[in-house]
């Protein structure tokens, strides 16, 4: 199919692509890497009347340190945050999840940013921000906000971002001293979306959870924390942690060509486990 | 605001400069087939999933100055195969044909970067390019054995 003509704008700069999206008074779309977009615009889903170009915009691409966080540009590409030396010693779950996003022609053109804003559920960065409990810096070329994951994703491919507004990028944790990372996922095949998807963080004293974290993607509207779960985790000993993952209440998820509702709730409690064992185990081997 | 707009795009396709303007929505693959008479590219998915081209999902003026290099490209200038193309050829890596500029490109990328050092490496690199032929035995033949005679594949 071919798309429906739209103008194009090559924005220099963030700041340059909030100007243009308030020039164009809401008829303007950003793309980047252009894998959500393009694909959305091919197959007719979406109209776009305009497009901004940020692919450009270099400064807001690439991972640094800023002291016990990652600074994470929207433009870096997913195949740059699998091959990242600091993700990879700081943030390996973030690592993981790119990994899991599509396949490597994919990897390599699309944008962290893009897939945050995209807001797709079953995606595996907004579980991952979200399980890291990661910060978005969101400018509109005047000022620069900082957004708190929970605060950003609300809904089926809908964000809190405002219609000025250019996701520059993610301030994540480091993770600390005695924590281990666990990511999961069930997809049709290697790269698809996942049916279901789990991501967790444990800290271990000895053999005993101090601290959780964890995360389900593809069961809801967003990234859905379960701090019930987290809460019963408190104490618990790593060889516990089936029993103390109970099948996971007020789940409704959709039923789907890829996957029945029932199918996905007891993937949802399977996969939990699964995600929370890996991360004991990485803990103590890292102890 | 909703009509095109003409954008001026530069793209050295398979070592040629070629300069037009056209509509800044088209996709790369529209501009390589409608202004650089490159047609080895045909349109598939359209969903970047099946690997058998991935220009459709990335438009031209957003790629503007880049070098492109086209299945075809690999070839040398007197039309000869370069050594991955007679690998392809040898091996009977090319069925249908639909899949194989995609699995060509995605194989020279692989031998330029070093990626293809096992038969796994090589299915893994090749995850998202489709043959709905299902050749892909002879596809990884062909590229396992230019991996392992170090025949440079992107040359022309």
């Amino acid at each position: 199919v071919y798309v429906k003509p739209f103008r194009y704008e090559r924005a220099a700069s963030l700041a340059e692509a909030a100007d243009a999206l308030r020039g164009l008074e809401g008829a303007g779309r950003l793309i980047a890497g252009g894998q959500s977009l393009m694909p959305m615009m091919n197959l007719g889903l979406v109209d776009v009347d305009a497009v901004v170009d940020i692919s450009r915009a270099e400064e807001s691409r690439g991972v640094a340190e800023d002291d016990g966080y990652l600074r994470i540009g929207a433009l870096t590409r997913h195949r740059e945050l699998e091959r990242d030396p600091l993700v990879a010693a700081h943030q390996p779950l973030l690592a993981a999840a790119a990994r899991n996003v599509g396949s490597a022609r994919v990897r390599n053109r699309g944008t962290l940013g893009g897939s945050l804003a995209h807001s797709d559920p079953a995606a595996e960065l907004p579980l991952a921000m979200t399980t890291l409990g990661a910060t978005y810096e969101v400018t509109n070329g005047r000022e620069t906000r900082s957004v708190p994951v929970e605060e950003f994703h609300l809904t089926y491919f809908t964000t809190s971002l405002g219609s000025d507004d250019v996701l520059a990028g993610a301030r994540v944790p480091k993770l600390g001293p005695g924590w281990g990372w666990g990511f999961v996922e069930v997809s049709r095949r290697p790269g698809d979306f996942a049916i279901v998807a789990a991501a967790a963080l444990v800290r271990l004293a000895g053999a005993e959870i101090v601290e959780s974290r964890l995360c389900l993607g593809g069961v809801s509207e967003r990234p859905l924390r379960l701090g019930g779960v987290e809460s019963s985790l408190t104490g618990a000993r790593v060889v516990d942690v089936p029993e103390r993952v109970p099948e996971i209440e007020g789940l409704e998820p959709m039923t789907d060509t890829s996957a029945t509702g029932e199918h996905r709730k007891h993937l949802s409690r399977v996969l939990a486990i699964r995600a929370l064992q890996d991360a004991c185990a990485r803990a103590e081997e890292a102890a | 605001v909703t009509s095109s707009t003409p954008f001026s795009v530069t793209l050295v396709v398979n070592g040629r400069s070629v300069t037009r303007e056209a509509g800044g929505h088209l996709t790369l693959l529209r501009w390589l087939r409608e202004n650089a008479d490159a047609l080895d590219p045909k349109y598939a998915c359209g969903e970047g999933i099946c690997g058998a081209v991935s220009s459709c999902v990335v438009l031209a003026a957003q790629v503007d100055g880049a070098e492109v290099t086209t299945a075809a490209g690999l070839t040398g200038p007197d039309g000869s195969l370069n050594d991955l193309q007679e690998s392809f050829h040898r091996h009977h890596a090319a069925q249908c044909g639909f899949c194989t500029p995609g699995m060509l490109i995605c194989a020279a990328a692989m031998l330029s970067e070093g990626a293809a050092g096992s038969r796994e490496e090589i299915r893994e690199g090749l995850h998202g390019n489709l043959c709905r032929c299902t050749g892909y035995q002879h596809i990884v033949d062909a590229i396992e054995e230019c991996a392992t005679t170090g025949t440079s594949a992107t040359t022309r």
